[in-house]
């Protein structure tokens, strides 16, 4: 029983993280329409950037806060310098363009900051609550990581639903031309969206990071469960990529304690194509209709 | 309407890199040896010029192995720095050429195909890792390069019939896993034990020593995908079941790891490390940052039980680590002396008494042979000997159990050797000889 109650709540807390990271992909899904495959390698540069701060002296928020400002330059800078070229031109380009990316920051995090195993420091504790007596798996950095991807799902929710800003996003990003006729600046949209998208995955990796190991390829796993998350949640709506970080965190982890964990990537595959097999648009998609 | 035809130009590209590729890949195999015919006196086999012998070797300088194993090679290499500016070996200095694997055993075939093809090295000599070296195992016997001391403690090394090139080098984990589960047994006859192992050879070959002694106290045995960072269920099993002693096979990343989500379900039983997986100073430091200061430095993995094999960087008094001070501070780079150095250093160490055995014109067979006759009789920085004859090519007989305190150790027990399979284990009462004056070996050519 204290078993099953340990793997479920870890899988909860590392489900919360797939879904951070599912979060930055669904924001940039709608806001730009490409999928960002360097998502994963620009949280980890930014979390980086964080751990030098905090190794210069300064306070976890210092380096928490520069993260995330960190975060909203790299996204801006990517989508001027790097994306802009390529954007309007066929989907595959720019997603070519962010998997060189995702090599090409990966291999500069390695230069900069040395591919060794670090150390990440956690804001909070980082022994689980006791109740009753025993210890369980959830400690108060694990309620400071939920709290967290709640807190950003149900900004993206508000933002996409109630605001004019979501809505010009989502505008330039369904039809780049009509939104342009209306007066959207759909330049300025777009750098806005990567630059929130980079955001919201900079929160990823430092909630990843914290209490954790980290090297340059520390996102890898992540970013393949996170995408599985995504998609599964039907990539459009933060609330189903919560719920899809949820489900993969809790499944993988019940296949690591009971059936071995050399079963975890087969798992997070056979889920992925069970889900798409049945509904191919996800399990909480419901814009079926808008692709013509 | 232009699409066939962009079709027929999309095949004609693939048909050119394919081709391209073909082409590229025979000239990489073009074999080595034939360009040698006239080659001077001197160079008696491939990778040995009049003044040269070149050696190589994979470790993983990135990723999930690469904390204190990258170290290796630089020990090494700061050792064969030594030698070369002494003299050499027989007059020639030794090129070393250590190549990335990032613990991917796809990258290790073909970093290994480049050392091989590429650097035409004389011999591999260290290629670090159980999953990562086995991948190589059959190209190497295959091309009949000497495959010297695997860093690795896989029984998979001494197979001399199959693998006739491939020699072991530290004490074998099913050594380690008996003299650690006679170590248990006598001191913790009562206590239930939980096993966490790497799930490779090396988790395997450690569990078949342990079990040899403790089986019926063993309640649990729990697996982790090398990769694979989340181990909170694993642990959360062994939690389950009770165990109160936990004997690790695992590498030091996961030392760490496991101690840390030990932590969050509060969960202290005495932990066991097998020997690779246990460098205080290491997991120390990768432990440092946690929780703004709440857990101390080394306090984790204090009192935590291991082997060792070799003075320590901590016996500073011991005159083996006395000269690798002196060689790291003359040849070394950046960094402090650090016990996967000294390791290195020891590999290389072995490497020159082989090399200075195998006489002044070495081949590729002759350094096997010169082993196979004069291994067993080679005495250096380890407590204990090798088991390398025609018929073993089985690396060091033993190890001491220590406790970890500080960022050293205290002896828990005599050194002690012993075999695989159901061979006694014996105290090693002969004296450890300290090393040659000028720090390098003089073993006389075999034959």
């Amino acid at each position: 029983m204290q078993q099953f109650l340990n793997v479920t709540l870890g899988g909860l807390a590392q489900g919360a993280i797939y879904a951070a990271f599912a979060l930055a992909l669904v924001l940039i899904w709608r806001a730009t329409r490409i999928i960002n495959f360097a998502q994963g390698a620009m949280a980890m540069f930014t979390t980086y950037l964080a751990l030098v701060l905090i190794e210069s002296g300064q306070s976890y928020w210092t380096g928490f806060a520069v993260a995330l400002a960190g975060g909203l330059v790299l996204g801006a800078l990517v989508e001027r310098v790097v994306m802009r070229p390529v954007e309007g031109g066929p989907e595959l380009n720019a997603v070519i363009v962010t998997l060189g990316l995702f090599v090409a920051l990966q291999a500069l995090a390695a230069i900069l900051f040395g591919a060794t195993f670090q150390s990440f420091p956690a804001p909070f504790g980082l022994r689980g609550f006791t109740v009753g007596g025993t210890t369980i798996a959830f400690t108060p950095f694990s309620v400071f990581v939920i709290g967290s991807v709640v807190v950003v799902m149900l900004g993206l929710v508000a933002l996409f639903r109630f605001t004019d800003l979501g809505l010009r996003m989502r505008a330039s990003a369904f039809s780049q031309e009509v939104a342009r006729l209306l007066g959207v600046r759909v330049g300025r949209m777009l750098t806005l969206g990567w630059a929130f998208a980079a955001v919201v995955g900079s929160l990823a990796g430092l909630l990843i990071a914290g209490g954790n190991l980290v090297h340059p390829a520390y996102m890898d796993a992540v970013i393949v469960y996170g995408f599985v998350a995504a998609v599964l949640g039907g990539l459009e709506s933060p609330a189903g990529a919560v719920a899809g970080g949820l489900i993969i965190g809790l499944a993988l982890s019940y296949v690591s304690g009971y059936l071995g964990s050399e079963l975890v990537t087969l798992a997070a595959l056979a889920i992925l194509v069970a889900v798409l097999l049945v509904r191919p648009h996800g399990l909480f998609s419901r814009v079926a209709e808008r692709r013509v | 309407m232009s699409r066939p035809a962009r079709h027929r130009g999309l095949v004609a590209g693939a048909l050119v890199a394919i081709a391209a590729l073909v082409v590229s890949s025979c000239g990489a195999g073009g074999r080595p040896e034939d360009g040698e015919g006239g080659g001077g006196g001197g160079a008696s086999d491939v990778g040995v010029t009049a003044d040269t012998v070149k050696v190589g070797a994979h470790f993983p300088l990135t990723g999930v192995a690469a904390p204190g194993y990258s170290e290796i090679p630089t020990g090494a290499k700061a050792y064969f720095e030594y030698v070369n500016a002494n003299g050499g070996v027989h007059g020639r200095t030794i090129e070393y050429v250590f190549r990335d694997d990032a613990y991917n055993p796809t990258n290790t075939s073909q970093v290994t195909n480049e050392l091989v093809l590429q650097d035409e090295i004389f011999a591999m000599v260290g290629g670090l890792g159980t999953p990562t070296h086995s991948a190589v195992l059959d190209f190497l016997n295959g091309e009949g390069v000497p495959d010297l001391f695997v860093s690795s403690g896989s029984l998979l090394w001494d197979q001399p019939e199959q693998n006739p090139m491939t020699f072991g080098w530290q004490p074998d984990y099913e050594v380690e896993g008996k003299i650690i589960g006679q170590y248990v047994k006598q001191n913790m006859p009562d206590a239930k034990v939980g096993l966490f192992l790497q799930d490779d050879d090396f988790g395997e070959d450690g569990e078949k020593g342990a079990r040899a002694y403790i089986d019926d106290q063993i309640v649990a045995a729990e697996r982790y995908a090398p990769g694979n960072t989340d181990i909170g269920p694993q642990i959360a099993a062994l939690q389950a079941a009770g165990a109160e002693v936990i004997i690790g096979f695992n590498v030091p990343s996961y030392t760490a790891l496991s101690q840390l989500t030990a932590l969050r379900l509060n969960y202290k039983p005495q932990w066991i490390y097998s020997n690779v997986g246990s460098d205080p100073a290491l997991v120390g430091a990768l432990l440092s940052r946690f929780s703004e200061g709440k857990v101390t430095d080394a306090s984790l993995i204090d009192g935590a039980i291991t082997t060792e094999y070799l003075p320590g960087v901590e016996e500073s008094d011991d005159p083996w680590t006395r000269l690798w001070q002196k060689v790291w501070d003359a040849h070394g780079g950046e960094g402090k002396l650090t016990n996967y150095r000294i390791y290195g250093m020891s590999q290389a160490y072995t490497f020159v008494q082989a090399l200075q055995a195998a006489g002044p014109e070495p081949t590729r067979e002759g350094i096997v042979e010169a082993l196979e006759r004069v291994g067993g009789e080679l005495r250096g920085p380890a407590f204990v000997p090798y088991r390398y004859s025609a018929d073993s090519h089985a690396g060091l007989s033993g190890v001491k159990v220590v406790r970890i305190s500080g960022d050293g150790t205290k002896d828990l027990g005599p050194v002690q050797v012993t075999d695989n399979g159901d061979a006694d284990i014996t105290e090693h009462t002969e004296k450890h000889a300290p090393p040659p004056p000028d720090g390098i070996p003089d073993v006389q050519p075999v034959g």
